[in-house]
């Protein structure tokens, strides 16, 4: 009976005559007529319609500022968000400077630290905090005259020097990791080693070599245009002529490994061409002003 | 077949008599399930202050379904439900029942107060669909428009609701 709800028929004067005579005879008949008829005479607390509708057209009114208004938060927030965003481009993208071959590039970083990239070389670094965390990737070779502060480091793929205030000079190319300390003082990781160098004092690691030497300069050769070898192969001459005049050598010698020492510059093509084929006994032939064979005589 | 340019609610004419005939229902509504006056006014307003913004996107024959999805919407934050007041309209009483004795109009009286004492009980499933009913007149498939349910579901309740007050009413004597 109940799953069919007839209250509820009754109520809505949906019932059959036959269901609502039956309806009637049953005791609580009276109760539920009662309940029906007071109900309907209910009514609610009465409220200001007028003043109801007054509101509504009024907060519409209002709400026309808020959609201009909108439009101006909208514009703020869009402009406060590009602001945003060059502020973290600025700031917390890695930076990054470079020197192509044959160029050198020079530039300062945030705390006024000079840094003087040779040919074909890339330092990474962050300018966020910079004057906190002074640290920098590099790719190729670069002088630097770092500013008094905290820790500085230099992180390589072959290893990582760690400095105060000081002049030093890093060179980390295919397998050869050169430092050289001019003025302070230099902390050289590599892999499982770990040396100081004070102004001076130069140290190369090739291979597992270790090559410590002295240096008589108070800057590197390259910044006067002129390298220095001391005892190098001449496939690491050649390598280094490249990268500095953008040139490519094409060498056809059965002694690659043969040694050199002494200095060769940077600036004149001619001369330092002239140097290693005086030294190795070569023919030089320039193919094009880009081109260079380096033949045995 | 061309179609009339359709009544747009954004002429206030027509907004103003859709508010018309509109507005007791949906305050009511709000008042029998919330018990709470203010709130129910407030919802209301807003409501239609909805309606009015979006005017250009609802047509005339959505807007009171746009209105009360509106309202069972609107969350209540700081609602505190109340009991539901209601009163007795008072010239019911003396048009027809004067001639009764004075005993029979007392045990009448008592009855209404229970009656108003056993609505407030119901839950607010039932008590919002009976007194759509009863005191706002709607049918139970508008009954069931207006909350959003079936109409089997609107007769459940409302079949739930008159058990509800004859037990509740029963057991006060």
């Amino acid at each position: 009976m109940k799953e069919n709800y007839d209250l509820a028929k009754w109520l809505a004067g949906e019932m059959t005559e036959i269901e609502l005579n039956d309806f009637k005879k049953t005791p609580e008949f009276y109760i539920y007529y009662k309940i029906a008829d007071y109900s309907s005479q209910l009514k609610t607390p009465p409220f200001e319609e007028n003043q109801l509708y007054k509101n509504i057209l009024e907060n519409n009114k209002t709400n026309i500022i808020p959609l201009y208004r909108n439009w101006f938060f909208k514009i703020a927030a869009i402009v406060v968000l590009f602001l945003s965003i060059t502020f973290v481009m600025r700031n917390f993208i890695t930076e990054t400077q470079s020197a192509t071959s044959g160029k050198r590039t020079t530039f300062t970083l945030p705390d006024n630290s000079e840094v003087v990239l040779n040919a074909e070389s890339q330092i990474d670094y962050k300018k966020w905090n910079w004057s906190e965390n002074r640290k920098l990737t590099l790719k190729g070779e670069a002088f630097f005259k770092v500013a008094k502060g905290k820790r500085f480091e230099v992180t390589t793929l072959l290893g990582k020097v760690t400095v105060l205030g000081t002049q030093f000079d890093v060179k980390a190319r295919k397998n050869r990791f050169e430092i050289t300390c001019f003025t302070g003082k230099v902390k050289v990781n590599y892999k499982h080693k770990e040396i100081i160098l004070t102004p001076g004092k130069s140290v190369t690691f090739e291979n597992e070599l270790q090559i410590n030497s002295k240096v008589s300069l108070t800057k590197p050769d390259w910044l006067d245009n002129k390298i220095a070898f001391n005892r190098d192969s001449l496939m690491f001459i050649v390598d280094e002529i490249q990268r500095q005049y953008d040139v490519s050598i094409d060498i056809r010698t059965n002694h690659p490994d043969d040694l050199f020492t002494g200095k060769i510059p940077t600036d004149n093509l001619d001369i330092a061409l002239e140097i290693i084929a005086t030294a190795y006994h070569f023919k030089t032939m320039k193919v094009t002003p880009n081109k260079i064979i380096l033949e045995e005589k | 077949m061309h179609k009339l340019k359709s009544i747009s609610i954004c002429e206030e004419t027509v907004f103003s008599n859709f508010f018309k005939s509109n507005v007791k229902s949906l305050r009511n509504y709000l008042y029998f399930k919330y018990g709470n006056e203010e709130q129910a006014n407030d919802m209301t307003q807003e409501a239609f202050i909805k309606l009015w913004e979006k005017c250009s996107e609802v047509p005339i024959e959505k807007a009171k379904s746009f209105l009360y999805t509106v309202a069972n919407n609107a969350t209540l934050n700081q609602i505190a439900h109340k009991k539901v007041v209601l009163s007795y309209a008072k010239n019911n009483i003396n048009s027809d029942k004067t001639n009764f004795n004075p005993e029979f109009i007392l045990e009448e009286e008592q009855f209404k107060v229970k009656l108003e004492k056993a609505i407030s009980n119901l839950t607010e499933a039932q008590r919002t669909a009976f007194l759509l009913h009863r005191i706002e007149g709607k049918k139970y498939s508008e009954i069931a428009e207006i909350i959003g349910i079936g109409i089997k579901a609107v007769e459940k309740r409302i079949h739930g609701a008159l058990v509800s007050l004859r037990i509740e009413i029963e057991q006060i004597k």
